[in-house]
């Protein structure tokens, strides 16, 4: 912290590291986003797909909040949104609102074993599932079918590990910089 | 933690003020979204096409691999695969054959009617690029685009069946609405019966048949296929099954298998709004009610129609000479038969024909003599001499 100040300028080493950080981010996001949408889960013969923003948004908003401020998750819903054919402002907003929430819970599920934060990550979909619902049933003024909302959340939250083990990595690496 | 305790409070509701300012911007941006969809339309326009070719990019291995699975599974069961194979060949050669003879007998049929045939269909191939991405979403995207000639309402199709139709076209990439989505809705006839009901998404795996008659009596196992009402999409495409659910409701067990979806056909259907006019052969006309200058006994010879050569591109069975060189007085009976119309178009031809019923024109024989060298098109074989126009 204090060494920022210093006069000198900082070693080009410092100055990727810092950029590193500062896209790294949108890079994640980017890449979950679009995700998303390959699809994936045809290989197997199933069409539903799993959230990787929403595995990045929890993580990151656990382990590194500083790292993944909440104008990327903000972007990371647009750009769902964009590209989805879906209300616009469906998933910024939730994805947004999810954000906050685990914020505000955060303390609870730091620094816990794994399959406590592998539970935590299942009841954080629950609540954006239900969040993106309601919003959604409003919006198109009917009650939708909650079984794809259902199914989404479970495959989501099966796939989390491995996500989970990648952020892990990346955290790992980018940690001594940051 | 906080080596200067007095920038950490600072940090802090700058923090707060940016979560609460970012909550409000995406509440905003789903009223926004509601009030001015044409901008946003634009910009998932824009964000599609940039995004189109990373995925297709990714899709690929994506495809590949659902491609070794399949593979493997097919090895699994190749045995059992070639017998079934084998009894439903042998099962479709009967029906070759009673298609063959159908399709000659509906040929001489239209012939005879003078019905307006269908334009065939041209389209284009792409393959699905894109997932939903979310549950409250069916669309899909492919990687066909304006530049190929794709535009908004064309049906997409796969071998099976329908899958969907486009609702927005960029440069080179499409959204395809698949038909379980919640906004989709599909003019459709039940086929023995040929009852009309709409097929409405509900983003379930089947969705709903809507609008049926009360007193109409469908079962399940009917074949449903598309009605053409309202001119977007062409009539005939197969769609699905009737299936009930178990409380009761009507719904369609699609062909297309949606969770495999690949390679799809964009079909460029024109609706025929500037049909050549027809006229009904002899045989519905009856005497001429002028005094014509062909003799009035033979029904045959002059009457337009009968002799326009309507040039079939492929299989015609009737011989060709006949069509060619029939304006002239010589004809032994009339020849409807000759012009025979053949396309592949699916569907049953639909009103146009009946509606343009009219008396004997003026001089019928003239043109045809010009207009008998006709070159195949693609557009509808019109049977009307060009001196109707």
């Amino acid at each position: 912290m204090m060494a920022r100040l210093d006069p000198y300028t900082p070693t080009p080493a410092s100055r990727a590291s810092r950029i590193v950080v500062m896209v790294l981010p949108f890079v994640i996001s980017l890449i979950c986003v679009l995700l998303s949408f390959v699809p994936i889960s045809r290989i197997i013969g199933a069409s539903t797909m799993p959230a990787f923003a929403m595995m990045a948004i929890f993580y990151w908003a656990v382990v590194r909040p500083e790292m993944f401020p909440v104008y990327v998750v903000f972007i990371m819903g647009l750009l769902t949104d964009l590209l989805s054919a879906g209300p616009i402002g469906l998933w910024a907003f939730t994805y947004t609102l999810t954000y906050t929430l685990v914020l505000t819970q955060r303390f609870l599920i730091i620094n816990v074993p794994f399959s406590v934060f592998w539970f935590a990550f299942f009841v954080t979909l629950l609540v954006e599932g239900a969040i993106s619902w309601t919003v959604a049933s409003v919006i198109y003024g009917t009650l939708l079918p909650v079984r794809p909302v259902l199914a989404h959340v479970i495959v989501t939250a099966a796939v989390f590990p491995l996500l989970a083990f990648l952020f892990g990595r990346i955290e790992r690496r980018i940690l001594p910089t940051g | 933690m906080d080596p200067n305790r007095s920038s950490m409070p600072i940090r802090e509701i700058s923090h707060r003020i940016s979560l609460v300012f970012m909550l409000s911007l995406a509440a905003a941006l789903l009223l926004l979204g509601r009030a001015e969809t044409y901008v946003f339309d634009n910009a998932r326009q824009v964000v599609t096409d940039l995004a189109a070719p990373l995925l297709e990019l990714a899709s690929r291995p994506v495809a590949a691999a659902r491609r070794a699975v399949e593979k493997s599974d097919e090895y699994a069961y190749v045995f059992d695969e070639n017998e079934r194979l084998r009894a439903e060949n042998q099962r479709l050669m009967a029906w070759k054959d009673t298609a063959l003879k159908l399709e000659a007998k509906v040929a001489r049929y239209e012939a005879l009617l003078n019905v307006q045939v269908d334009p065939s269909i041209n389209y284009v191939s792409g393959r699905v690029v894109s997932d939903n991405g979310g549950p409250f979403v069916d669309t899909v995207i492919v990687n066909v685009g304006r530049e190929q000639g794709a535009k908004s309402g064309d049906a997409v199709i796969d071998t099976d069946g329908m899958i969907g139709r486009i609702v927005a076209t960029g440069e080179k990439a499409s959204r395809v609405l698949l038909l379980t989505d919640l906004n989709s809705r599909l003019p459709v006839v039940i086929e023995p019966g040929h009852y009309k009901a709409v097929l409405s998404g509900d983003n379930t795996a089947w969705p709903k048949l809507e609008y049926l008659m009360a007193t109409s009596s469908v079962s399940p196992g009917d074949r449903v296929v598309t009605s053409g009402d309202g001119g977007l999409i062409p009539p005939g495409l197969p769609v699905g099954l009737v299936i009930q659910t178990s409380d009761g409701n009507l719904r369609v067990q699609s062909f297309a298998n949606h969770e495999r979806l690949d390679y799809v056909r964009i079909l460029k259907y024109e609706f025929p709004t500037n049909v050549a006019r027809q006229d009904p052969p002899a045989l519905l006309t009856g005497p001429p009610v002028k005094a014509a200058p062909a003799p009035t006994a033979a029904p045959a010879a002059p009457i337009p129609g009968a002799p326009a050569p309507a040039t079939p591109p492929a299989s015609s069975i009737k011989p060709k000479p006949a069509a060619a060189k029939p304006a002239t007085t010589k004809p032994v009976t009339a020849k409807p038969g000759a012009a025979k119309p053949v396309t592949t178009s699916p569907a049953a031809p639909a009103a146009p024909a009946s509606t343009t019923m009219s008396p004997v024109p003026d001089e019928p024989a003239e043109p045809d003599e010009e207009e008998a060298p006709q070159p195949p098109t693609e557009v509808a074989p019109d049977n009307a001499p060009a001196g109707q126009e």
